[in-house]
């Protein structure tokens, strides 16, 4: 692909989950007479580098059809993530998107941490020609059909069973509310803000929804037969869960199975997608990013960019807060598997679930 | 020779602070030898013109840093043959002697000003008082040379992308290893023969610097600069990458 192509189906923005990677990479762009670069060499380099574009994407569809991408990279230090860096990640965020748009990308996934850094509002930045979307949409198609395949395969039903959603007040979780609110026995919700979770429990209670409110975990976790988590795992503390526990850990990191004793049914990454004809990286750069324990696996936001750009729908599919609807997500979750993007294999930490 | 201001709290700081000087007042000489080289290279007698300007221009700056210094009772070393900064001046010359403005170019005013805007910056923040006006100024000023020279350069990436980045990449290994080297924690190359006694960047704190700091903010300026004149970022990121730290 011709480095200086100046149009491009889509753009991915994100960040490195670890410090780990970041040695990985840096290193690997080396040549052994360089020699490696210590951990603290590169972390006192790494954060000043502004955002830009790291490598070319081209990914297939099941029709013939390929669409060509970038990643651009903010910079953003895995270990400051938290509200303190907040003025510095979004100016940070705010550099990936001008690079984006200079790029000529005509849409762009705002991926991991950054739709949150800026709160899903877009449409600042948004152009004629460039066009932004936080991927909640096919996030949450992914969880939540994630669930039900993993209920399925256990046999466990989603009518007799209390579903907790951790981050239940948020872009996602209220999506994931919405679209299970009709569907389980009882509703378990839990956030740290008193005020929106109140609201959001007497308004499903006005609907009819059954459901339970705490910002404590712990009140909550021992009822759940199934646990949806989008909220950031950093701030969570596991006491016990119930026996036979099915847990879809969706949120940022991904970390949830070293937190939790060993008596869950499954515990699996999820609002992960799979394509199923591949792409391919230019430079290939398959060592450092993406890597999963099955092929061809990327976030759901990142894939909805890429879904959009197959299907020539260059528009700000997810963005702000509160306003995923069940029909975008039946939409988005069709269209992908038009294209041979389905939810990923499940997986955790620990590999492939068997 | 250390004729201690009131309002220099200690040694260490009067010596940081000559070391300062020493450094920006020898790198302003050796951007004026540049831009004189420079004009050899041009035969637009326009920016023939305009390169004798600049080198006018970083005489000034180096008048102007002299003079505070003289003022001040500063401690200056000026040494055009220090290692880093006459290597710098070879390979400038190098490309001078081979009529290659574009290569010239890019090391007087992408590389060399890169460092330049962005530790002028640092540095005057750091100082206060009359030195940051005076540092701020020259930093400013610099930082138009930067500017003029991104559409020069942008313009040339156009006519031959392949070419004009193959160039760029070479002058990028010759010239910025060598800042990398300077600008790095240790002197990766020996000693500087500018510092007064021990190389001055374990001293930066006693006027509340860093140079992991200093290197990291100039390293995302010429990051940026060479974003602007439209090197690819999956390039840029690789030749930092490469670089000695
Ligand atoms: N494919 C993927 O895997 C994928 C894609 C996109 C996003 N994500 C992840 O999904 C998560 C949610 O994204 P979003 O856009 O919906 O974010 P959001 O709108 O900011 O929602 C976060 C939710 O989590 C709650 N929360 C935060 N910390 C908590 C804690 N310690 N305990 C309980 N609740 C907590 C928040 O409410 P309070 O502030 O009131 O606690 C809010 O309800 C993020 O972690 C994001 O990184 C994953």
């Amino acid at each position: 692909m011709d480095s200086t192509t100046t149009s491009l189906d889509f753009a991915v923005i994100g960040h490195q989950d670890s410090w780990d990677n970041i040695h990985g990479f840096v290193n690997g762009l080396r040549t052994s007479s360089q020699g490696e670069l210590s951990l603290e060499k590169v972390k006192s380099i790494f954060p000043f580098i502004p955002p830009r574009e790291l490598f070319r994407v081209e990914v297939n569809s099941i029709t013939g059809k390929k669409i060509n991408g970038v990643y651009i990279d903010t910079f953003i230090e895995p270990d400051k993530l938290d509200p303190r860096h907040l003025r510095a990640n979004i100016s940070k965020v705010q550099a990936a998107l001008s690079t984006a748009k200079k790029l000529g990308a005509r849409i762009v996934a705002l991926g991991g941490f950054t739709s949150i850094v800026l709160e899903g509002n877009l449409v600042e930045y948004t152009s004629d020609e460039t066009k932004f979307t936080t991927g909640n949409t096919l996030t949450t198609a992914y969880i939540v059909n994630g669930l039900i395949k993993a209920a399925n395969q256990y046999n466990v039903k989603i009518e007799d069973s209390e579903l907790l959603i951790i981050g239940a007040t948020g872009d996602i979780g209220s999506a994931c509310v919405q679209y299970f609110k009709n569907k389980c026995k009882k509703l378990l919700l839990c956030a740290r803000n008193k005020r929106r979770l109140h609201a959001l429990s007497e308004r499903l209670a006005t609907e009819g929804i059954k459901n339970e409110s705490s910002t404590s975990l712990a009140e909550l976790l021992y009822k759940a037969d199934l646990i949806v988590c989008v909220a950031s795992s950093s701030g969570l503390a596991f006491t016990k869960c119930k026996e036979n526990v099915i847990i879809c850990d969706a949120g940022y990191p991904k970390n949830l199975d070293t937190k939790i004793e060993n008596n869950y049914r499954q515990i699996f990454h999820g609002g992960m997608g799979q394509v199923s004809e591949g792409f391919v990286f230019s430079p290939d750069y398959t060592d450092s990013f993406y890597q999963y324990p099955a092929p061809y696996v990327i976030h759901g936001c990142i894939l909805e960019a890429m879904i959009l750009a197959f299907a020539n729908k260059y528009e700000a599919y997810s963005y702000g807060k509160g306003n995923i609807t069940l029909e975008r997500i039946a939409e988005i979750y069709k269209l992908g598997l038009k294209h041979g993007i389905n939810i990923a294999p499940f997986y955790n930490s620990k590999g492939l679930c068997t | 020779m250390e004729t201690l201001k009131k309002e220099l709290k200690s040694i260490e700081e009067f010596n940081v602070i000559s070391d300062l000087f020493s450094q920006a007042i020898t790198g302003e000489l050796i951007g004026m030898s540049n831009f004189a080289s420079l004009a050899e290279t041009i035969d637009d007698y326009l920016e023939k013109i305009e390169a004798v300007e600049h080198a006018n221009s970083e005489r000034m700056h180096a008048e102007a840093f002299l003079g505070y210094a003289e003022k001040h009772g500063l401690n200056v070393n000026i040494n055009l043959e220090g290692e880093y900064w006459r290597t710098v001046r070879e390979h400038f010359l190098f490309y001078a002697k081979k009529r290659d403005f574009i290569a010239c170019l890019f090391i007087q005013e992408v590389i060399l000003e890169s460092f330049a805007v962005s530790m002028y910056r640092d540095v005057g923040n750091a100082l206060g008082g009359e030195a940051k006006k005076l540092f701020l100024e020259i930093s400013a000023e610099e930082q138009e040379h930067l500017e003029h020279s991104s559409d020069i350069l942008k313009a040339e990436f156009k006519k031959d992308p392949i070419a004009f980045l193959a160039k760029i990449e070479e002058v990028h290994f010759k010239c910025m290893t060598i800042l990398a080297q300077f600008s790095a924690t240790t002197d990766l190359r020996g000693h500087c023969g500018i510092c007064n006694g021990d190389c001055m960047k374990g001293s930066l704190h006693h006027v509340g610097l860093k140079i992991e700091t200093m290197r990291g903010n100039a390293l995302a300026l010429y990051a940026q600069a060479l974003d602007n004149i439209g090197i690819p970022g999956e390039k840029s990121i690789i030749w930092i990458a490469q670089l000695p730290a």
